[in-house]
């Protein structure tokens, strides 16, 4: 059936004609339809303009000392130089892979070819830019935070936060904008469009995250061998080298990766919703996410502005003002989601008439038969995707509670192993990976009680209308982008603004000027800095769960896929055709369950290539600072490092690493595919989500949990700083670090990329597969070994130092 | 606060010469650094850049002594060739402590590992408290972690009393934290003191607490590792018999606002 069908795909598209922004012209659409669309856009900009004007707020506040505005200024051209060289790095490659995308559409029509294509390309321009000018602001932020200090604790937070709302408000605002425009221009037939768009956001998002994960991580590291462990001096030391590369990789990590990598999940939540709603319950289906999308940028600008701390606040009452932000955000966005679905998801006969598909999601073909809980007693209205929604606030809550319960000092889990460190640093390590892989249950659990929730709310009828109610449980889960990310930024925002307050305050001026305004300074950048790592810490649970479920939904279209041979053909599905399909995914059939292992592997050898270039980059920076400690005056304090050499090293280090990771990637699905056929690909699929959000979750919670261990013993607790048990648990955070700050948040992306990689290149896999293709399958032989011979290139080049680093190294030892 | 190591020409006009009493190891240097610099030179070198804690006394330079060499300080401590200055020429390395009168001792100074110096005057009267139970560390001539039932000024004598069975002639040492310890044996709260063998510890205090007659006992035979600075309760002492020397220390405050980068540098242990 599948190679049957597969033949019709490439004159699929082009059978009935194309015109750009036909819906306007549709008669499916009602008037209040189109203004509604127009209104999410108009909400979109909003959302932008939210942003801009949040960031002239910012720019305009008291930029400090000249001494602190210098320390800014070189972590800012750092951070800059970064993105600078990286997006040299890239560009290339975003054009080959925008070629590529343009003659693989399986449509000869130009507009398809150029929506997939183009989109790719707006998608990928999206994603780098709320990367860049989250990164650009922060680095802008930080200072004024650092001076704001000096003056009241409600300011310096209120700056540091609203800092970090303009990268959530421009995530949101591109991602509605990017969503909604696509679907204004090709209407019904914008599925190669919208994966293109969300193609161009993932694979952005995980350069950003590999890049900044390794430069991030690289700088720490180096800068705290050298500084803590071998000098013994303070972290952000202005006598070691690494200190302005470690908070620039604050940045490129925290702020352009974490951006990136969430906006990427809102575009391919919003992706999977469109396509799934249109392929159930028709037009209605597909409007009715991005007017959720809509409520929930409305939402965060409200419940963002709300977020404010008084002139003597604390940490704790700073804390409860972002959350309520988070509960106010919730509640006008779950209000929202009832009215407006009380308001819109009707289905009277008329529109049953018109878009057919949609029948088969009611008992009987018919809407007045759903039960209470699923109509809310309304004549007509279904109000199931209202309540997968809700599921998704929830999901998103129950994340944040179980990360903040694997990694918080006041739980259990931190607490037992800071206990552990008492005996040891081995006993902390094995004590780490026992909470690590304990919570990775505890999150597998909630978020399958969430897609079976979603499932219950569709029991009864065809997979893909499950399908929609765990893409619409996506939607639901990151509504509040705009808060989420402003939680994420204000972390490196406050722990940057703490590291220019330590280099940049002149304490003796500022004692002499008013007694005690140092310590008070110091004390509120230091209470804003554990505010920030305590929110920064409540996101990473909300990147990876949106991760898995948008590639759960993203699953089910893959199938549909293949069960009808052309992703247009997906709204003609029947269920025994998806079910036949399904049922092919089996672990008994060998090349499904090799696919399941190779796809299960990979997300280790991707973190092991991570993991590994970190070491190799900290390496190097060690001994560049060694070198530079070298020259007495650098020692004694009186003379400036050259801070640009390690931020050099680490920019290089970081675009060289970016290669391997990002091959194996693109690369693997597409071998896997061509080489083993499709089913073998689902198997694929299906191993790599399943290892890649346990070994994601593990390695962002026992990383955090073996960093916070410390922090609770130098609260005062097992000895306290200078303690046995505390360099036990200073043992525990550096192996905590690469796995929490580099690889684990990256394998977010990568799943994502590998759905989306595997959806792209299902038109061309099911037809050239050596498998089962129906076409010429020594195209699918000669694309494979290409493939398999660039991962393998790819492995090799990873564990080889490029000429550049061998070049400082020779510099090093003559 | 932190005065910078100078270039050596700098100090070609003014070679002035300074005599040190350094507590770990035992000896009288003499120098041509002023304080800050010498113990930034102690802690960490000038080539090998090496790292390590110094604490040091400065005596007075005019201060002579028949049993330590001090008549040819002059002649002995010359600038290098070069003109730069000498930064170290040992006088005597033993019994140096018992020989130097508490008249010519003047300021403490306390080197962190990477250098940084904080430098305490003598003050007349030492601190009195509520503490039933006491740890004291000494730093010269031995370096013995002893619990005591006795204040500082006590303990001094007892230790200086050559009527003892073990004494001697003068010493140096430092009050710790005990923190709740310091008044109820058992309590639990000791969750901040960053001691090694804590249970032996609290064994030690039960034992003075069981033997009214006995107001020391010794916890730690010869302390090897650093003092962490963050435990020193009241401050530092040097003398003998009734006459005792008190180096109070700043207060938290004080160090957090005025000696921001000594006290950041002294916590900063092991990548803390």
């Amino acid at each position: 059936m599948t190679q049957a069908v597969a033949a019709t795909t490439a004159s699929a598209h082009g059978a009935g004609g194309f015109t750009f922004f036909g819906l306007f012209s549709d008669p499916k659409y009602t008037t209040l339809e189109r203004g509604a669309l127009l209104a999410v856009l108009a909400i979109a900009v909003i959302g932008l303009l939210y942003a801009w004007m949040l960031a002239v707020q910012v720019k305009a506040a008291d930029q400090g000392t000249k001494r602190m505005q210098d320390i800014a200024a070189a972590v800012r051209e750092g951070a800059d130089a970064y993105l600078a060289a990286q997006f040299r790095r890239i560009l290339p490659l975003i054009f080959i892979i925008t070629a590529i995308l343009y003659f693989t559409t399986q449509s000869d029509i130009a507009a398809f070819k150029f929506g997939r294509a183009g989109a790719f390309a707006v998608g990928a321009t999206f994603s780098w830019l709320v990367g860049f000018v989250g990164m650009r602001l922060a680095t802008i932020g930080n200072l004024r935070v650092a001076a704001a200090a000096t003056r009241s604790y409600g300011e310096a937070m209120q700056l540091g936060y609203r800092t970090g709302t303009v990268t959530g408000m421009l995530t949101d605002g591109l991602g509605l904008l990017g969503g909604t425009l696509i679907f204004i221009a090709y209407g019904e037939q914008a599925y190669e469009a919208l994966l293109g768009f969300g193609f161009g956001g993932t694979l952005l998002a995980l350069f950003m995250r590999v890049g900044g994960g390794i430069y991030t991580k690289a700088a720490d590291v180096g800068a705290d061998l050298v500084g803590k462990i071998e000098k013994n001096i303070p972290e952000d030391d202005p006598r070691n080298a690494a200190t302005i590369a470690d908070n620039v990789g604050d940045n490129v990590g925290d702020c352009a990766g974490m951006a990136a990598d969430i906006f990427e999940s809102y575009e391919v939540t919003i992706v999977a919703a469109m396509i799934l709603g249109l392929a159930t319950f028709g037009h209605k289906g597909v409007i009715f996410p991005l007017l959720v999308r809509g409520i929930g940028v409305l939402g965060s600008i409200i419940s963002t502005y709300t977020v404010k701390a008084g002139a003597n606040d604390t940490s704790d009452t700073a804390l409860k003002s972002v959350h309520n932000g988070f509960w106010i955000g919730s509640f006008i966005s779950v209000t929202g989601f009832i009215v407006l679905g009380w308001y819109y998801l009707r289905f009277d006969a008329a529109y049953l008439t018109t878009n057919p598909m949609a029948v088969a999601g009611f008992p009987n073909g018919d809407p007045t038969q759903l039960p209470a809980w699923a109509s809310f007693g309304i004549a007509n209205a279904d109000m199931r995707p209202v309540i997968t929604c809700f599921i998704g606030v929830v999901l998103a809550i129950a994340l944040n509670k179980v990360t903040s319960y694997y990694t918080h000092t006041t739980h259990t889990p931190v607490k037992s192993m800071a206990k552990a460190c008492q005996t040891g640093h081995a006993t902390n390590i094995i004590q780490g990976f026992a909470v690590g892989y304990e919570s990775t249950v505890a999150t597998v659990v909630v978020i399958a009680v969430a897609i079976l929730l979603s499932f219950l709310c569709y029991a009864g009828t065809p997979p893909l209308f499950v399908a929609y109610g765990v893409a619409m449980t996506g939607i639901g889960m990151l509504t509040l982008t705009g808060n989420t990310i402003s939680m994420d930024v204000f972390g490196p925002v406050a722990d940057n603004a703490n590291g220019i307050g330590e280099m940049g305050y002149d304490a003796q001026a500022m004692e002499a000027k008013e007694k005690g305004s140092y310590k008070r300074a110091r004390q509120i950048l230091s209470d804003l800095d554990a505010v920030g790592n305590t929110t920064k810490a409540e996101t990473k649970g909300i990147a990876i769960g949106s991760a898995v479920i948008a590639a759960v939904s993203l699953f089910a279209s893959f199938i549909a896929v293949i069960a009808v041979g052309s992703e247009d053909k997906i709204s003609e599905m029947t269920t025994a055709q998806y079910l036949a399909e399904a049922g092919k995914l089996t672990v008994a059939h060998p090349m499904v369950f090799i696919g399941f292992l190779i796809g299960g592997a990979v997300p280790f050898l991707f973190s092991s290539m991570l993991i590994r270039a970190v070491g190799r980059a900290a390496f190097l920076i060690v001994k560049e600072c060694r070198e530079q400690f070298r020259d007495k005056e650098i020692w004694a304090g009186t003379k400036k490092p050259n801070y640009g050499r390690v931020v050099d090293i680490c920019t290089s280090a970081a675009q060289h690493e970016l290669i391997g990771p990002g091959f194996l990637a693109i690369l693997t699905p597409v071998a896997v595919g061509f080489l083993l056929g499709t089913q073998a690909l689902g198997g694929f699929l299906a191993g790599m989500i399943l290892t890649g959000q346990l070994l994601a979750v593990f390695m962002a919670n026992a990383g955090g949990a073996w960093d916070n261990a410390k922090k609770f013993i130098e609260d005062g607790n097992y000895g306290g700083k200078g303690s046995e048990a505390h360099k036990a648990a200073v043992t525990g955070d550096t192996v905590g670090d690469p796995l929490k700050d580099t690889a684990g948040p990256a394998v977010n992306p990568l799943i994502k990329v590998m759905n989306m990689v595997s959806l792209l290149a299902l038109g061309v896999v099911i037809k050239y597969n050596i498998i089962t293709g129906t076409g010429n399958r020594w195209i699918g032989f000669v694309v494979a070994l290409v493939c398999v011979a660039a991962i393998g290139w790819s492995v090799w080049q990873s564990k080889r130092e490029s000429k550049e680093l061998q070049e400082m190294e020779k510099q090093f030892q003559n | 606060m932190r005065k910078r190591l100078l270039h050596p020409l700098n100090h070609k006009a003014k070679m002035k010469n300074y005599l040190y009493l350094s507590l770990n190891p035992e000896a009288l240097i003499a120098s041509h650094l002023p304080p800050e610099e010498f113990g930034a030179y102690l802690a960490v070198g000038t080539q090998k850049l090496s790292r390590g804690q110094a604490l040091f006394f400065e005596i007075d330079p005019s201060f002579q002594s028949d049993f330590l060499p001090t008549k040819d300080i002059a002649t002995r401590n010359l600038a290098h060739r070069d003109g730069s200055p000498r930064r170290s020429t040992y006088l005597a390395i033993y019994r140096v402590l018992e020989h130097v009168p508490l008249t010519a001792i003047g300021k403490l100074h306390l080197a962190t590992h990477d250098g940084r110096v904080l430098s305490l005057a003598a003050a007349k009267t030492p601190p009195s408290g509520d503490r039933c139970f006491h740890l004291y560390q000494e730093f010269c001539p031995v370096c013995v972690r002893v619990v005591s039932t006795l204040d500082p000024a006590e303990f001094c004598a007892r230790l200086t009393d050559p009527t003892q069975p073990v004494s001697v002639p003068k010493i140096a040492f430092s009050e710790l934290t005990l923190g709740a310890l310091a008044t109820d044996l058992e309590s639990q709260a000791v969750g901040n003191l960053p001691y090694t063998g804590l249970p032996h510890l609290r064994d030690c205090l039960r034992e003075l607490n069981r033997k009214p007659g006995k107001p020391t006992k010794v916890a730690i035979r010869n302390v090897r590792d650093d003092v962490i600075y963050r435990t020193i309760e009241g401050g530092f002492y040097v003398g003998h018999g009734h006459n005792l020397q008190y180096y109070p220390m700043p207060s938290l405050s004080e160090l957090e606002a005025t000696h921001h980068e000594w006290w950041k540098s002294a916590q900063s242990a092991f990548g803390g």
